[in-house]
Parts: structure tokens; sequence; C-alpha cells
């Protein structure tokens, strides 16, 4: 989108940002209505602290309450509170103080609370972080602080890799990731596919840097088993009318289409799909499992049937650590966990196992680091763990199906890719 | 391009035309009327949209969410015009001021009551299908998108040419101070525009609906396209606001397919060179400054 300007005073400071001017306007508008309101600031478990010596832990947890991802940032705070109180409040031997702080998704306003977490909150670790751009808007500045952030969504993959010049951003051995890597969603299936003997496909993606960045890992993917890409469309994000592009896709030859959408656009592309009739016309539709999420199927339903995604969890896996979350939190909500849940839940527990390791002492940044490097558990989506060299998560990669049993539409699970590992460079 | 996507991406086009007439008619006439940019219209018809949303859920009626957005919308327009906006009346830049602060409240409310996930609406029955045309089948809804818009261009000329209101309204877009000196309740003929555009943007909402979903931030697509169309065709009159969607509308389909790294600067590039060529836009009268 447009173009681009450098602001000098934050690369003095060591972070850099670039501000469109959609961004700024929505900025200027959100700074008017933030001043509305005080902070929103959730003292943890003050009360119930009697039995422990630890002194409060602070974990400032940057998240958009309002614009286009508020409901992934409702969605995290849900995942925070619930493993809170399962656990008596307390992460080890620490009481805990949850400070939120909205981004808006604004760059601009992302990086200044994060600035605040460092300066004013003084934090002892940071989570959260939606959009890719905000994740690398302050890498510098966490680094430079040694404040161990946990990215628990954005999946950029430079920052848990070797970036030569750090440009756009690059691993550091305080920034941990308890989400995913776009290449991790993206390559396994393109591997998987071509493997199996699909071999042509036409690419429709979000024209953002994650969407263009996913296209081009399931193109790699495609590759390496012979496969061949024979065209894209790429709709700008948030695009509003999808009939354009699937029109397109109506028109050329290649059946298999893989897709990089998530949320509304999801729900905007498959049922303009639908609506010009692409399944009776034998296309069928493949993607990064963000496509068919929860908050999409049930906007979809059955429309979404047959589409084949891959993603590290789904709510109707099989396993007992996600039985018992999944019922842990449907005892709390009234709705079912979503893969943002399970994100931040893994990235609580990841930070809760490493402090009870160090008991409680996170004084030395490195130490702590050392730490989390180290730790493995069972998650809802299988065997957690970081790799030690990037600090992405080491998991296992599924491949699922939407199907509508019984009314109900589901991903069912028909395979699994083990242990998927970043390439880190 | 074969001739059988050409004549597809043209429907898309125009359909998508149609609805941005819906929306920017709205706009359009309460500029007209009271010089007011109302940056609130995308919030009104995000707010239309919810509130069809709530009517199909409650009664499975589209017909007669169609029929309750645009007059809960109107509603709203009869009631913030008088507590609001008249008491800036001749301040048109705070005027538009509050406008962005009664978008910001709509929204969020919208937000608070509804909540902010991304959610959808059928098309209605019967209209939910598809048709054989030239090179495939082709959704019904948005055919019936394409007509609707028409027939509310004709009807709204009809209105403006042809009645007394319409001759009230075409006179206060004129000189609407020689309009009250002439002993017409200017005051309730703005309230009953401001009250007529925002039931226009409800109008758009539940029309756009079904082709475009619901979720957060559809209020600011709406008011940059409604504002492009107004800003192309002509602030002010309805021609305008037909010309702008016409051009808009199908530029925005091509554009995006054509020069897809393009996507968003095709509509840009053309309200620039129409600004530069023709700064009232293609069908606007030009404005003494008051």
């Amino acid at each position: 989108m447009g173009e681009f300007k450098k602001n000098e005073l934050a690369e003095k400071r060591g972070y850099s940002y670039r501000l469109t001017r959609r961004q700024f306007l929505v900025a200027t508008s959100a700074a008017a209505l933030a001043a509305c309101g005080p902070a929103a600031v959730a003292p943890g478990a003050t009360g119930s602290a009697a039995a422990s010596p630890g002194k409060t832990l602070k974990i400032g947890q940057l998240l958009p309450f309002t614009g286009v991802y508020s409901e992934l940032g409702n969605s995290m705070r849900r995942a925070t509170e619930l493993y809170l109180k399962l656990n008596d409040n307390k992460l080890a031997n620490r009481p805990v103080q949850l400070i939120y702080e909205d981004d808006a998704n604004v760059t601009a306003t992302g990086i200044q609370k994060t600035q605040k977490f460092i300066d004013q909150d003084q934090v002892d670790v940071m989570m959260g972080v939606v959009p890719t751009p905000l994740a690398y808007g302050i890498r510098n500045a966490v680094h430079a602080a040694k404040m161990i952030f946990i990215d628990t969504n954005a999946g950029g993959n430079f920052l848990t890799r070797d970036v030569p010049n750090c440009t756009p951003a690059c691993k550091s051995p305080y920034i941990f990731r308890a989400s995913f890597s776009s290449y991790q969603i993206s390559y396994p299936i393109g591997d998987y596919l071509s493997a199996k003997g699909t071999k042509d496909f036409f690419l429709a993606y979000a024209n953002y840097g994650f969407g263009t960045e996913s296209a081009a890992d399931f193109t790699t993917g495609a590759k390496k088993n012979g496969g061949n890409i024979t065209g894209n469309v790429a709709p700008p994000l948030g695009n509003a009318d999808f009939a354009p592009f699937v029109t397109q896709i109506k028109n050329q030859p290649t059946k298999n289409v893989y897709s990089f959408f998530s949320g509304a656009d999801a729900v905007g592309f498959i049922k303009t799909w639908n609506q010009l009739g692409l399944p009776a016309a034998g296309y069928k539709m493949y993607g990064a499992g963000f496509l068919t999420e929860q908050d999409v199927l049930k906007e979809v339903k059955d429309l979404a049937n047959g589409a084949v995604t891959s993603l590290f969890w789904a709510v109707e896996l099989d396993n007992p650590e996600n039985k018992k979350f999944v019922a842990d939190f449907q005892k709390q909500y009234p709705l079912l966990p979503d893969v943002f849940t399970v994100q931040q839940y893994d990235g609580m527990r990841a930070l809760d196992e490493a402090l009870k390791k160090l008991g409680g002492d996170t004084s030395d940044k490195d130490k702590f680091s050392k730490a989390l490097e180290d730790v493995t558990f069972k998650s809802p989506r299988g065997d957690f763990a970081f790799d030690k060299s990037t600090h992405n998560p080491i998991q296992d990669i599924y491949l699922r199906e939407v199907k509508t049993q019984n009314g109900q539409t589901v991903n069912t699970i028909t395979d699994k890719i083990a242990k998927v590992t970043d390439p880190g460079k | 391009m074969s001739p059988e996507l050409v004549f597809q991406q043209a429907l898309n086009g125009l359909s998508f035309g149609a609805l941005l007439f819906i929306l920017a008619a709205g706009l359009s006439l309460v500029f007209g009327m009271m010089d007011v940019v109302n940056l609130a219209h995308g919030a009104f018809y995000m707010l239309g949209a919810y509130v069809a949303l709530s009517v199909v859920q409650r009664t499975g009626s589209f017909w007669l969410a169609m029929v309750v957005a645009p007059l809960a919308l109107a509603a709203l327009g009869l009631v913030l015009e008088p507590l609001l906006l008249r008491r800036l009346r001749g301040r048109h830049l705070d005027q538009v001021l509050l406008t962005i602060g009664v978008s910001l409240v709509v929204v969020d409310q919208i937000g608070v009551v509804w909540g902010r996930e991304v959610r959808s609406l059928a098309a209605p029955a019967g209209l939910d299908g598809s048709v054989a045309l030239y090179g495939g089948d082709y959704p019904l809804y948005r055919l019936f998108v394409i007509g609707f818009g028409v027939a509310l261009a004709a009807l709204l000329s009809y209105v403006y040419s042809r009645t007394k209101v319409g001759m009230r309204i075409r006179a206060g877009v004129e000189d609407a101070e020689m309009l009250g000196a002439l002993g017409v309740d200017t005051d309730r003929l703005f309230a009953l525009t401001f009250a007529a555009g925002a039931a226009l943007a409800g109008l758009a909402g539940v029309v756009a609906a079904p082709v475009f979903g619901l979720q957060p931030g559809m209020d600011l697509d709406a008011l940059l396209y409604s504002l492009v169309v107004v800003v192309v065709g002509g602030l002010g009159t309805l021609g305008g606001a037909v010309a702008g969607s016409v051009l808009v509308g199908p530029a925005d389909t091509f554009g995006k397919v054509v020069f897809q790294e393009f996507a968003l600067a095709v509509i840009f590039a053309i309200v620039a060179l129409v600004l530069l060529l023709k700064p009232t836009g293609l069908l606007g009268r030009i404005r003494i400054a008051r």
C-alpha cells in the first residue's frame, strides 16, 4: 500500500517502523478515542499472595482490543486469565500482575506501549503482539532492553531467523515465539501435496507481508517435488469485494487453489467462491489453517466443505491435553477456544515452566532466556519445545479437511507432519 | 482477457458500482443540502448492516430488514440533527469534526452490542442461487443489486425533479438562506434531509451485507469509497453520485485484476486526475463561497 516514510527519530532510538497514511489516520482517531478512557490495567492476584514469599511478577500484554483484530485480543486475554485461574493466579512462586495495553492494530501505538513496558512499568516479561509489522517494529527495542518477550501470535518468519543487517527483523536471545512461523503453516502443505502427486497450483493470497510470505513458502514446498505454480491473484488486505478475484480464478484452468486469507477476508473469499460456482466447476480449495478456523467456519458453515488446510492445532484434535484444555475453557467461557487462545495459553505455560526452573528468579535475563530454551511440555497441540537456535517452536503440523457432520462444520484431521522446524534463515 | 471474462468482470464492476451508488447518494444529498461532509456516513452504513443482521436473526426476513434498518437509521438521523448538528450550524468544519465523533461512538457501540467478530448475512431466499449467463453461472443476488441500484436512482431522480419535497431540496442546495426567507421551515427540512441521508446509508448496509459481510473496519472502507465516488462524480448532485459510482465501480474491479500490484492506486489515480482537470467533479456544480 502506498509509500512508506522512515521515521528518523525512531531509528535513532534503535527501532524502525514505517507508517502508512491509513495507519496514521487510524492512529490519530484511535488516540482521540483512547484519550477518553483510562488504560486497561487488571491487577492479578494481589489478594491471594499470602502463601508466597515471591515478589509480584509483572507481565505486560500488548494486544489489540480495538480495531479489526480486537477479537484476537479478547481470545488471548481469555487464555491468559484462564491459565492464571487454573494456577491460583501464580506462576511458579510469584503472584502475577497483568498490565494490558491496546495497540489498536497501529504499529506506532504498539511501539509506544512497548516503550512504556520497558521504561515505566518495568515489566518482567512481555507477551502478545498480533500483527507481524508490530512484532518487527518492537524487535530492536526489546532486544536492547534485554526484556524477555514471548510472541504469542505474529508469525512473520524473520522474527526468529538469522537476517543480514537484521532488516526487517531477526532473532534475539530475548525473543521467543509460542505461536508459529508462516513457513510452518505454508511450506509443509506444499511439500505434502506435491509429494502425493498434486503438482499444479494457482495462488490466491491477501497482498500484505504475511500473505506473500505464506505464498512464497508454499511455492518452495510445492516446487521441491516438481510442483508448478501457474498464476496468482492477490487482493489487498481487508478487501471488500472478492468477485473480481474469484472470477479470475474461474477463468483459468488450474483447479487446485492454495489460498492465504483469514478472518473477514476468508469469509468473503469462501462465500464468493461458492456464489460463483467454483466447487461445481471442479475447483478445490487449499490453504493455511486460518482460512478455516472457527471464526470463519461459524459464518460460512458447509460452504467450506472439502477445503484442506494445514495448522498446528484444531479444536477437534484428539489428545488428553487438548480434551482437558477445551473442557477447562468451556467451563469458564460459553464458547469454543480458538487457535489464538492455544498460542497464548502455551506462552503462559512456557513462562510458568521456565520460572519453576529458576525458582521464580527473573533478575538475570540471560539465565531466564536459557531456562525458556530448555522448556518442553505436552501442549494441546502436541509436543511443544523451542528450537534452541531460533526460539521458534518445533511442532507437528496437521492436515485438516473441512466436513459437516451432524450439522456441525469442523476441521477433521486427515494426516500429521511430525516435528516441523523453521529453517532459521 | 477473453470476452467472457470481460463480461463477467463488467457485471462484477457494475454491481459494485450499484452498491457504491446507494452508499454515496446519501452522503451527496446531505452535503448538497447542509454543506456538511458527514464522516459518520460509514458508521451509519455499518449500523444498518448490523440492524439487518438482528432483524434477519429474529424474523428470518431479509425484506423486512430492508425496511426496518433504513427506518431505524432515519430515526437516529432525526434525533442527531437537532440534538447536535443544528447547534453548530454555519460552522462547517466543526460540524465535520462532530460527525467524526458520532462515528466513533456509533462504531464502538456496535462493538459492544453485536460483538467484534466477523459476521455474515445470507442472500434472501429466491436470490441466493445463480443464473447461466455468458461465460458461466452468475449469482442472482448481484444482478438484483444492479437492478436495485438503477431503480433507486430512478426513484430519487423522480423525487428530486417531480415532487414538492424534491423542489425544496433543490432550492435548499441552491441557497438555503433564501429558502428560509421564503417561509420554508429549513430546520425541519435539514433534519429530514439528514435523516434521509442516514436512511440511505442504512439501506446500503443491508443491501451490501450479503456481498461484503459484516466486520469491524467496514465503516472506514465504506466511507473511503463513498468519498471517492462523490469527489469524482461531483458533490451535492444526484447525477454526480450516479456518474461517480458507474465510473469507480468498474474501474476498481478492473484495476484490481489488471494492475494487481497497484490495486488501490487505480481509483485514487482517477480521483487525482478528476481533481486536476475538473475540481468540482464530473457533474458537480461550482459552489459560491459563502
